[in-house]
């Protein structure tokens, strides 16, 4: 009986003096997989303007209901996008946008220190979602 | 002498209650008299949330019912609509699929194991548990791109392919998990004051946990081998070679056995699911509710047209009502659904193994102490977000 | 008594008292960090230099918590219930000599002393459960009352046998007697009593049932906040420090050793004594309430017993 609680404590202090596992949060930070969901963003097309149709896809898709998309008519009578406006109070970060996005223009970026202290700084326009700054859209698939 | 009773507030903010359970226990010195769980803290209608979405965004929601097992509930909700469908998903799916359930298994016991072994005051278990769950993590997160709610399944087989790395993860994972799982037990299985702590306490057998409808490894510990994976098999697991671990005494030190057994089982079947792991499509591609391949998009316009279909309208399943169930590291998990062949469920029920095994906790913890209630809470392994839904 | 005297006791006070308060402190940074290594990962290490700052960005912290009072509590005595703790813990030290020449008194019944004084610090937990108006705090008071009792019996007669050997109860007279031979040697039995009633004493894992999060959520210190809080705080470990110096004063030969300078030799006991302690904590589950009771009563008191006859048979025959 006593043997087991000798047991124990020799593997804690064989833990003792094995490194930790844990990471150094702030200073370091585990590299983003490929596949990371992060903060959605859009993506330019070569002339900085989203490639982003405005088709609302995205909008219909989205289970939270935290996507709106205005689209315009130029001209000559082309569809195309006035406003985009993504809510990430309300974002689940499930990545249904960019499965149904015909285009490709929305990606799930890497980016995930998303805290503020307020809600208004996350409500994000086509603006702030085209600027990723780690990870630039266009290099995902 | 005339002595009151005390009653005792156990919840909703308790360390020891796992998120929002309440508990009204009604005390005669540290002596449990009668005690009274009361739910509904974490409601958050997703049955009826269900109803609105379509059979593709319900999905989403499914991850947040159980949380810790995210996987096992995307896979029930799928294999559900599946069945509706009367869909046939392709091996390597299927293979995928078995592999990540196990692998999600093992994740929750591990955090099972840790919160209940803290419970009891042994607070080492928990780091050493979830740097094992810190692997599994890293593996949903590098395959789906979410650590905790991994939304990885589709109905017609998975959101996308298994990434280069996935094998060889699951196989250095389950290279070295046994020698981790020598490593609780002997921090726990031989201790005495575990031992003293678990044996005998909460005390269910077989006759009252089918009476109560109990399943999972509540039920498997008092001594009956139910398990859907051997007994309705789903997802290739009729393939594998495991064994379903099963206790005696149905008190929490039996179920603390028969989980642990459970994790170096679910290795096992991870082992051979990867190293089976057939060549082929992902999805049933080309089948009604699968999406059309993004590469298509560009370049073929009926591809695109029911692409928009799909998103739009949603997979439409034929009028009728069908249940399904998996087993989930909780028990008997069964989605219910009713179609009226429109693009949302007329109902989606949810059996939620978690709320069915708390339906005993009355019984276990009558007569014991105060400081049974936690052992016995944790050892029934509750996730509140799928008792209250 | 000359004013010279009185200077040199008031000196010896606040020394002894720094110290304590001192190493108190740095206790509390140690254990989280041990606690850290047995469990894979470092523990506070952001503050200062390796984290040595942190005992008092955490005392500033509780400084300037709110001190809130719950409604329909007890004020006179849930504000009293913390002083008690760590008055009467505080008060122990006056008998602990770090050396021959340094202690505060070396009085000829310090052992007597001691466990008077620190079985005084009960009614601080007992009062802070009982006045706080939360059934927690109730329980966890009612827990100490039982507890605390239960194991000072055990913890009285497990010294009886040193107390034998040393023949006398002055800490210094007992560390004397030890020069030669730690009492280690001679009272193994002794030696583990004492370790696992002090443990339950100072409330430690596996014994920590006055406070233990997972039961009671914070035992009797439950509506206890900002300094009245690291009153209790601080009595605890000053508490276990006391335990560890103890151990070492008692069975491991106290400042007794090669080399070094005396202090140094009871500081690198006691540290020792209190990683065992840490090293515990980080292993072992928490015993019930009741099997807690139990184990005193039927296992450790007539242990103890059986040592002291033995004890006292031997030394009879011997001599």
């Amino acid at each position: 009986m006593s043997k087991a609680l000798l047991k124990g404590l020799a593997l804690t202090l064989k833990t003792f003096f094995r490194p930790p596992v844990t990471l150094e949060y702030p200073d370091e930070k585990r590299p983003v997989p490929d596949r990371f969901r992060g903060r959605p963003a859009l993506v330019a097309r070569a002339d900085g303007a989203p490639r982003c149709v405005a088709c609302g896809l995205c909008e219909k898709i989205c289970p939270s209901l935290c996507i709106t998309v205005v689209a315009e008519t130029g001209p000559e009578g082309t569809r195309s996008l006035a406003r985009y406006r993504l809510d990430l109070n309300r974002c689940s970060f499930c990545g249904l946008c960019v499965e149904a996005c015909p285009v490709e223009a929305i990606v799930m970026s890497g980016e995930y220190e998303l805290a503020s202290g307020s809600r208004e700084p996350l409500v994000l326009d086509e603006g702030r979602l085209l600027a990723a700054p780690d990870r630039p859209g266009e290099e995902r698939p | 002498m005339n002595t009151d009773t005390l009653s005792l507030n156990l919840g909703p903010q308790h360390p020891s209650t796992h998120g929002v359970l309440r508990v009204v226990l009604e005390l005669d010195g540290e002596t449990v008299i009668d005690a009274r769980p009361d739910i509904g803290f974490l409601h958050r209608g997703i049955e009826k949330l269900a109803e609105h979405r379509t059979y593709h965004q319900i999905i989403v929601l499914t991850d947040r019912l159980d949380y810790l097992a995210a996987l096992s509930n995307n896979l029930a909700y799928v294999l559900t609509v599946e069945k509706l469908m009367d869909l046939e998903v392709p091996r390597r799916a299927r293979y995928v699929r078995a592999a990540l359930a196990e692998l999600q298994r093992i994740a929750s016991h591990l955090f099972w194991l840790g919160t209940h072994a803290h419970d009891l005051g042994a607070m080492t278990p928990l780091f050493y548990a979830l740097r094992e769950r810190e692997a599994l993590m890293d593996i949903f997160e590098n395959l789906s791109g979410s650590r905790l709610t991994p939304s990885f399944l589709r109905v017609g087989g998975l959101a996308a392919d298994i990434d280069e790395r996935f094998v060889e993860s699951v196989r250095n994972f389950t290279d070295t998990f046994q020698g981790r799982v020598d490593e609780y037990e002997t921090l726990l299985t031989q201790n005495p004051i575990w031992r003293s702590r678990t044996k005998g306490v909460g005390v269910l057998d077989a006759g009252q946990c089918i009476r109560l409808g109990i399943s999972g490894p509540m039920l498997r510990s008092a001594g009956v081998p139910l398990d859907l994976r051997k007994t309705q098999p789903y997802s290739c697991y009729d393939e594998f070679h495991f064994e379903i671990p099963t206790g005696k005494a149905g008190d929490v030190y039996d179920r603390y056995l028969v989980r642990i057994r459970e994790m170096r089982e679910s290795a096992r079947i991870a082992r051979q699911a990867v190293d089976g792991l057939p060549e082929g499509p992902w999805t049933a591609a080309g089948s009604p509710p699968v999406f059309p391949a993004k590469e298509d998009l560009k370049h073929n316009i009926t591809a695109v047209i029911r692409h928009f279909g799909l998103v739009m309208e949603g997979m439409k399943p034929p009028p009728g009502e069908v249940y399904h169930a998996v087993e989930s590291p909780r028990g008997e998990l069964g989605f219910y659904l009713v179609s009226d062949g429109g693009p949302y469920p007329v109902r989606l029920k949810v059996r939620p193994p978690s709320f069915v095994n708390l339906q005993g906790l009355v019984k276990m913890v009558r007569g014991r102490l105060l400081a049974d209630v936690v052992a016995v809470i944790g050892a029934v392994d509750i996730v509140l977000a799928e008792v209250d839904r | 008594m000359t004013t010279t005297d009185i200077l040199w006791g008031v000196l010896r006070i606040v020394l002894i008292f720094s110290a304590v308060m001192g190493l108190v402190a740095y206790m509390t940074l140690m254990e989280r960090r041990f606690l850290g290594f047995f469990q894979l990962r470092l523990g506070p290490n952001r503050v200062g230099p390796g984290g040595l700052l942190q005992p008092i960005a955490d005392g500033i912290k509780l400084l300037f918590k709110e001190d809130m009072t719950v409604s329909h509590a007890n004020r006179f005595w849930f504000r009293l219930a913390p002083a008690i703790a760590l008055v009467s813990v505080l008060a122990c030290f006056a008998v602990v000599p770090a050396s021959p020449s340094i202690v505060v008194a070396d009085i000829p019944v310090a052992v007597l002393y001691l466990l008077a004084l620190s079985s005084l610090g009960v009614y601080g937990i007992l009062l802070a459960g009982w006045s706080s108006n939360n059934k927690y705090s109730l329980l966890g008071g009612l827990r100490a009352a039982a507890q605390l009792i239960s194991y000072e019996i055990p913890l009285a007669l497990s010294i009886v046998g040193v107390l034998i050997l040393a023949g006398s109860m002055s800490l210094v007279g007992i560390v004397k007697a030890q020069e030669g031979l730690w009492f280690v040697v001679k009272q193994p039995l002794g030696f583990l009593l004492f370790l696992v009633c002090v443990s339950a004493e100072t409330n430690r894992t596996p014994f920590d049932l006055l406070e233990c999060e997972n039961e009671l959520v914070a035992g009797y210190q439950t509506e206890y906040s900002s300094m009245k809080f690291g009153l209790f705080y601080m009595a605890e470990y000053a508490h276990i420090l006391l335990a560890s110096c103890l151990v070492s004063l008692f069975f491991l030969g106290g400042w007794n050793g090669p080399l070094l300078p005396a202090p140094l030799w009871l500081l690198g006991k006691v540290f020792f004594v209190f990683a065992l302690f840490i090293w515990v904590r980080a292993t072992f589950p928490r015993v019930r309430y009741d099997q807690l009771m139990g184990f005193s009563w039927k296992v450790l008191l007539p242990l103890a017993f059986v040592n002291l006859m033995v004890t006292a048979a031997l030394t009879v025959a011997l001599s």
